[in-house]
């Protein structure tokens, strides 16, 4: 019986919810083909996660605790992964596309010589290996993408399958891991966080994103204020994280994130592609900007011409008033 | 000065790339400047390249298979249009299926980066194949000048020096009134704004519908109600799988009539023949662009001075009396006389007006200065507003009744025409403008 | 790589670019821009390295023209299916017996973002890597990279030789200008043939396909509100709540 296996990310101590995202598809294609539908995660305190991932239809969980994982680097994960692929033996072996397994990717193909798609859309299993479709051209266009090997890895953009609880009493099994200093490649030397308590964009049900049209810090604060108003988390376009207005954690876009909450409300954006090919797939999209002709209104299902200034303001009041 | 050029040419247009084209295959050392990030990136044209210059740059462009036009025109049709009906001038022959082609339709992205591409060869076939550029994503700031004669070019803090400097730079002539060749300022109302779409279709579609066989192509001219009482003129060419749909439209008629472009080429869009015509299309591209009037009386003083010689529509040089706009056609043969000039001042060791003067005299004897002269009275005709909403009327009122088929006795056709008149002129307004036109046509 | 700029179709299946026109990946131009900076400080040569067709030749002209001071071409016949992992096999067949401190590569490719083809060639090569670089400097012959990770920014120090991939969030890269433009036409460019790097063929063929394009899903632009401010604004806000149901 062939394996499919998720790869589950833990960020800030805890799951992220795109990889459990990757896990619920995986689930469904595991019961379509008669697969077995496997998950491993990989963190300082791995084993206190099997309980969250078992919830969504893992029926073996392999796990990798080592003290050494507490931080993100690419050299022990890297040798963690490529044991996991040794000792599991998936067919297909998913992700969800984070900074963190971009990082370590194209590694892990070359190493355990498999094919690789990045970044999909979607994917599916055909005969000898995996059809996926991925959004290319600055996501203007999308392609469909077949990768024919016994080993395939394939991560997959945030938000792009629903969570799906199926709850198992999943094996656990651990896997030994051990680490010598020696052969780590690089150290890190530090980690400079993102300011403040901010809302993990690629988790987050709403945005607000803030471009150059917020021109101070009474455009931040209504920024703040709508985002709090609605729970929301704040993201920014690139002419923002590029000037230091924003942390660059928060840049949507190509280069940024790309994330699909149910509702994004982009302020001062003008929708360039490489900031729309980030938050095209957001449920319903709100635009605030002056100029009518602003490309963003083209995505916008809800496009308000007119100073932000003035709209926000009213709008925050009004959001307030129906949220009471 | 080790480094100091024959000549440099400022702007990568038709004008600037044909000059280049010259120059490379004259053995000479050149420098071409264009400001956009590659040739023809911010061009706009309708366009159709008029007459066979082009086979002159780069004999037999129609055999490569992927050359930088799109179709040759066969096809020509003028229109005249009321809010309901368009009657047309409609001509069509396979005489012009000969080549070389007399007219080609091009996409300026794509036409001028492959003639630039050709340039380049003819520049690795040169003997200063290490010493001729085509720079681009480079503007021109300034024209060095000595003594009133041009020696080299600033751009940033970098200086370029050269015998001659041809400027190419197209209708924003603004190095053309630094040199003092143009008054730097030029009224409004001799200033046109031509906007236009692109509009894909299914290939097979398009060429069923206009009837396209091969690389064959249609150009349609349109007056009166197209351009929703502006001056001006709208236009429909056929390319590869798109049409180039555009109107070119009086600045100062627009500002006093407070309308929009964008507004005007909905307008025409909205009209039954073109609404027909572009059913199912899907608009791909938008752009816009001044365009020179094409009056004598905007022309700069002279085409050269000392070191520097004028080309295209920096030199105004453009004939919009109706039937077509001509602009890159001028362009090219413009930049080609330059560059010959040029080379004959190389000869002669002399680059000062003296040498530089010839290029008038090529120009006078040239269609183009005999053409912009001679129907200079044709041009300020179209501009009147008879030829841009009586006649169209009239005429579309006209075919109105000539075409109707009832059940009742047929008027004689004279009478309807009188009718006609009556309805949207005078006798006498027509008997005039038939004096005007007979003169300047 | 083709300009994602560049109008674009999809004709049963297949992608075509109106104009057939190639450009610098932005990540890529970083990378060069970064390289420049490194050399500028520490002195040092930048040598681009590029596998196309023969009219890649332009794009790496730019790159000599941005200062780079030579230039390899693997010349490919642009025919060939080629994906990250075969580009990132060539590539490591080039670097196998060079000498080098820094392999700087993009991040990503503009048009298909895939993010493979660095750390693809730092396994090849056992080479130290770092992913998503936005800034860099250099400690003790040790490079010191600030990358984006996914909340915050790791502070990683790598020995040499390694291999970083560049955000363009990196830098500005530099226009060329004109002077450079024209030095760079003396810069030599060496043209490699993929077959004397003593690669296997069959190794190259890729694993993945491209099998076809299609339209993304349409998004239907909604409505647009203009008017006075405060009045829309409410008026937003209510249908965000009773029409889009995302209050
Ligand atoms: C390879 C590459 C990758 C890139 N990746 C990304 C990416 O990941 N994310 C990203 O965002 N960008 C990215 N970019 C940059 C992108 O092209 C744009 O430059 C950027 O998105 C512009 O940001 P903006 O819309 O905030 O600014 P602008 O384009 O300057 O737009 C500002 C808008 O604010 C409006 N405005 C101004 N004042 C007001 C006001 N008072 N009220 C209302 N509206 C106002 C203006 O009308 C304008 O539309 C990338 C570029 C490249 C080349
Ligand atoms: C809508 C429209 C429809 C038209 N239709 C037709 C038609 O069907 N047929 C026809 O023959 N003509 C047509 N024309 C006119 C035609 O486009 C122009 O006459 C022609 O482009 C002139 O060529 P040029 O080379 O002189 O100038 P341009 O094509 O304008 O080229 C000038 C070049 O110089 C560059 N440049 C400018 N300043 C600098 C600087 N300082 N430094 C470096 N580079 C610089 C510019 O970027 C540009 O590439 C049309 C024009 C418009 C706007
Ligand atoms: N043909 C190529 N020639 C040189 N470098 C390449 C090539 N293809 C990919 N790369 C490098 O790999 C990066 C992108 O990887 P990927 O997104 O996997 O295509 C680019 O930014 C380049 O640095």
């Amino acid at each position: 019986m062939s394996t499919i296996l998720t790869y589950i990310a833990i960020s800030d101590g805890k799951l992220k919810r795109s990889s459990l995202e990757v896990l619920s598809h995986c689930k469904s294609l595991a019961d379509a083909s008669g697969a077995s539908c496997e998950a491993v995660v990989i963190d300082a305190k791995a084993s206190s996660f099997v309980d969250g991932i078992q919830k969504y239809g893992a029926s073996k969980v392999h796990v990798v605790e080592d003290p050494i994982f507490k931080n993100h680097m690419n050299t022990p994960l890297l040798k963690a992964l490529s044991k996991v692929m040794g000792s599991v033996n998936p067919s297909v072996f998913a992700f969800a596309s984070t900074e963190g397994t971009k990082d370590v990717l194209g590694a892990l193909a070359a190493n355990q010589n498999a094919a690789v798609i990045a970044d999909v859309a979607s994917f599916e299993l055909i005969d000898g290996g995996v059809k996926a479709k991925r959004p290319v051209m600055a996501a203007k266009i999308m392609n469909n993408t077949e990768a024919k090997s016994d080993k395939v890895l394939v991560s997959v953009r945030s938000g792009s399958y629903d969570l799906n609880e199926s709850p198992e009493s999943a094996e656990v099994v651990n896997i030994d891991f051990s680490m010598d200093d020696s052969e780590m490649k690089s150290t890190l030397r530090e980690i400079i966080s993102a300011s403040g308590d901010t809302i993990d964009l690629n988790e987050a049900e709403a945005i607000v994103a803030a471009g150059r049209g917020v021109k101070d810090e009474e455009g931040k604060a209504l920024i703040s204020e709508l985002a709090s108003v609605l729970k929301a988390g704040i993201g920014a376009s690139r002419a923002l994280t590029e000037s230091g207005v924003y942390d660059p954690s928060l840049q949507i876009g190509q280069t940024g994130k790309v994330v699909s909450p149910q509702l994004y409300i982009a302020v001062g954006i003008s929708g360039a592609i490489q900031h729309v090919a980030g938050m095209a797939n957001s449920k319903v999209i709100v635009a605030i900007n002056k100029d009518p002709d602003a490309p963003i209104f083209e995505v916008a299902d809800y496009g308000i011409v007119g100073d932000l200034y003035k709209v926000l303001p009213p709008f925050i009041e009004e959001i307030k008033k129906i949220k009471s | 000065m080790e480094d100091k050029f024959d000549c440099i040419v400022i702007g990568g247009g038709v004008a600037g790339l044909a000059a280049a084209m010259t120059l490379a295959r004259n053995n000479m050392k050149f420098l071409l400047i264009e400001k956009g990030e590659f040739p023809g990136s911010k061009n706009v044209s309708g366009g159709v390249l008029w007459g066979s210059d082009l086979n002159k740059l780069v004999p037999n462009y129609w055999e490569e298979e992927d050359g930088g036009w799109d179709r040759f025109i066969n096809h020509r049709r003028l229109t005249f249009m009321d809010e309901q009906s368009s009657f047309s001038l409609d001509f069509k022959s396979s005489h012009f299926n000969e080549k070389p082609y007399t007219g080609v339709v091009v996409l300026r992205s794509k036409f001028d980066n492959w003639l630039a591409g050709k340039v380049q060869e003819a520049i690795d076939a040169s003997d200063f194949a290490m010493d001729s550029f085509i720079a681009t994503d480079i503007k021109v700031d300034e024209v060095i000048m000595e003594n009133d004669k041009a020696v080299g070019i600033k751009t940033g803090e970098d200086e370029f020096f050269a015998d001659s400097v041809i400027i190419a730079e197209g209708v924003n002539n603004l190095l053309t009134r630094q040199v003092g060749l143009q008054d730097k300022y030029v009224p409004a109302d001799h200033m046109l704004t031509g906007i236009k779409e692109i509009i894909r279709f299914d290939q097979k579609v398009l060429e069923d519908r206009f009837q396209l066989n091969g690389l064959s192509g249609m150009s349609n001219e349109f007056v009166g109600w197209a351009t929703n009482g502006i001056e001006g003129g709208g236009f429909l060419y056929t390319n590869r799988d798109t049409i180039s749909l555009g109107l070119v439209l009086g600045l100062k008629d627009l500002r006093e009539k407070k309308q929009k472009p964008y507004d005007v080429l909905n307008h025409f869009k909205q009209h039954p023949t073109i609404a027909d015509a572009i059913k199912g299309g899907e608009v791909v591209e938008y752009s816009a662009h001044v365009v020179s009037s094409g009056d004598s009386r905007v022309m700069p003083k002279e085409l050269y001075k000392d070191g520097i010689l004028l080309v295209g529509e920096a030199a105004n040089l453009l004939m919009n009396a109706g039937k077509a706009i001509q602009g890159m056609d001028y362009a090219m043969r413009s930049g080609i006389l330059a560059a010959e000039t040029i080379v004959e001042a190389k000869a002669k060791n002399d680059y000062t007006s003296a040498t530089l003067k010839e290029y008038r005299k090529k120009m006078d004897d040239s269609y183009i200065m005999k053409d912009i002269k001679g129907f200079q009275d044709a041009v300020h005709l179209l501009h009147t507003d008879v030829m841009q909403n009586k006649v169209p009327n009239l005429v579309c009122d006209f075919g109105r009744q000539f075409f109707s088929i009832k059940n009742e006795p047929t008027p004689k056709s004279e009478k309807m025409l009188l009718g006609a008149i009556k309805r949207h002129s005078s006798l006498w307004e027509l008997a005039k403008l038939g004096f005007k036109a007979r003169k300047s046509l | 790589m083709p300009d994602v700029y560049a109008p674009l179709q999809i004709k049963e299946g297949e992608l075509i670019m109106d104009a057939d026109r190639m450009v610098l990946n932005a990540y890529d131009a970083s990378a060069v821009e970064e390289a420049l900076v490194l050399k500028e400080k520490h002195g040092g040569e930048v040598e681009v390295v590029c596998i196309g067709p023969s009219k890649a030749s332009e794009t790496i002209r730019k790159a000599l023209a941005m200062g780079a001071d030579k230039a390899t071409h693997i010349l490919a016949s642009g025919d060939e299916e080629y994906d990250s992992a075969s580009y990132a096999k060539i590539l490591s067949a080039f670097f196998k017996d060079k000498e080098y401190d820094v392999i700087g590569l993009g991040k990503q490719s503009q048009d298909t973002d895939s993010g493979l083809t660095g750390s693809m060639v730092a396994e090849h090569l056992s080479l130290p890597y770092t992913t998503n670089a936005v800034g860099l400097e250099v400690e003790n012959g040790n490079l010191v990279v600030k990358r984006q990770g996914d909340s915050g920014q790791e502070m990683i120090e790598l020995p040499t030789p390694c291999a970083v991939t560049c955000s363009n969030d990196m830098n500005d890269p530099r226009i060329p200008n004109l002077k450079g433009i024209m030095a760079s036409k003396r810069k030599p460019i060496d043209q490699v043939e993929i077959s004397s790097l003593g690669i296997d063929e069959a190794e190259l063929q890729a694993d993945t396909k491209v099998t076809s394009y299609e339209e993304k899903p349409a998004r239907q632009a909604g409505k647009k509100y203009e008017g006075e401010a405060e009045e829309v604004a409410r008026e937003v806000a209510q249908l965000l709540d009773t029409e889009a149901n995302v209050l």
